[in-house]
């Protein structure tokens, strides 16, 4: 993430020093004040879906769809720890629900409990934002809205289209991050 | 339909909770609490990416990409309107979002590359910025081969969009 980010600003720098050199400030500025306005929206979003989620849980609702989610959960991450289950299984279904946001806190929380304090991925980490970078969405819905109020004739032709890709990226998510893993491994044996 | 669906969820929950005994008004006050913490945590790491973003934009080098990178993109079945969103997608959701928006008005909503345009945003996400957000109250560093993976699956998700949008 250092080098990534430290590449994007001293290009774009470099170049607006050519271009416009006025407009660095500014737009950081605004970037800043966006981000701002972007957060505050969130806080309202998040304080709803905590809450809901802070019943799911209480009401033992939770627990039950971390079950009903364990087969899956299990083989894809390979962790035992039924509170972390449970926050993953929600990440995933506010995710299918096409809710990104609602997804956000419970995939914040999993991923504390993920962490191993070594300040390397673990595998499950890293399974867990391929998932939330490719994430499976069934009801494109914010999509479906912009199409109707540009005038679309059949603003829902998209879903089928959508779900295909989604899953083919999903799958290929999964396959290479287990790919990967085991090359990974491989990798630090021969070097030990 | 699905504006249907929340609403049953909620309804289904709230029920349910009730059923089970749970003090619903002091357990919605519980969790609501924490979005105020959460959201303090995370507002830098948003900040952070955004200024980056806007940076990026503004001095024209993702239009610059977008035009070496067209041949490549071409070659993949991917029309050249849509490198940019293509490219901007893993950074930015309200930025992909405004392009799309573009999109849908120059070319009419019905149109393939609107169709394409469509379909591309919503089997991806803001991959840097979940990523971010996502790994901000961690003392993770190194997130090895997270990120390469996350973007191949988005530019193999846009190709297979763009086919299918053809097929279907």
């Amino acid at each position: 993430m250092n080098r990534i980010w430290f590449l994007m600003v001293i290009g774009s720098i470099a170049c607006l020093i050519w271009t416009d050199p006025a407009n660095v400030l500014n737009s950081m500025i605004n970037a800043s004040t966006e981000a701002l306005t972007l957060s505050i929206e969130l806080c309202a979003v998040y304080a709803v879906w905590l809450g809901i989620l802070e019943l799911v849980d209480e009401s033992g609702l939770g627990n039950k769809l971390a079950k009903l989610l364990h087969p899956l959960i299990k083989k894809l991450f390979k962790i035992n720890d039924i509170e972390t289950e449970k926050l993953i299984a929600l990440n995933m279904s506010a995710n299918m629900l096409g809710l990104g946001n609602a997804s956000t806190p419970m995939g914040i929380a999993a991923m504390k409990r993920l962490d191993d304090g070594s300040g390397i991925a673990t595998p499950a980490i890293i399974m867990l934002i391929v998932i939330n970078s490719t994430s499976i969405q069934l009801l494109p819905s914010t999509i479906i809205g912009l199409r109707a109020s540009a005038g679309s004739m059949t603003p829902s032709d998209i879903i089928l289209p959508t779900i295909i890709s989604t899953v083919c990226t999903f799958v290929l998510g999964v396959f290479l991050v287990k790919l990967f893993e085991k090359i990974h491994t491989k990798l630090k044996r021969s070097k030990k | 339909m699905s504006s249907y669906i929340i609403p049953f969820i909620f309804l289904a929950l709230f029920c349910y909770s009730k059923y089970k005994k749970v003090n619903t008004y002091d357990t919605f006050v519980k969790g609501a609490k924490k979005s105020i913490p959460l959201v303090v945590d995370i507002f830098p790491y948003i900040a952070t990416i955004m200024i980056a973003v806007a940076l990026l934009r503004v001095s024209g080098i993702t239009s610059m990409l977008a035009y070496i990178l067209s041949p490549i993109f071409n070659f993949l079945g991917i029309p050249t309107e849509l490198i940019e969103l293509v490219l901007l997608r893993p950074f930015t959701g309200s930025g992909s979002y405004g392009i799309l928006n573009d999109v849908l008005t120059t070319y009419g909503p019905d149109s393939y590359i609107s169709r394409c345009a469509c379909v591309i945003l919503g089997c991806s996400e803001t991959i840097f910025y979940v990523t971010t957000v996502y790994i901000s109250q961690t003392k993770v560093k190194k997130l090895l081969y997270a990120i390469p993976i996350a973007l191949i699956c988005a530019l193999v998700g846009s190709i297979v969009a763009c086919l299918l949008c053809k097929i279907i």
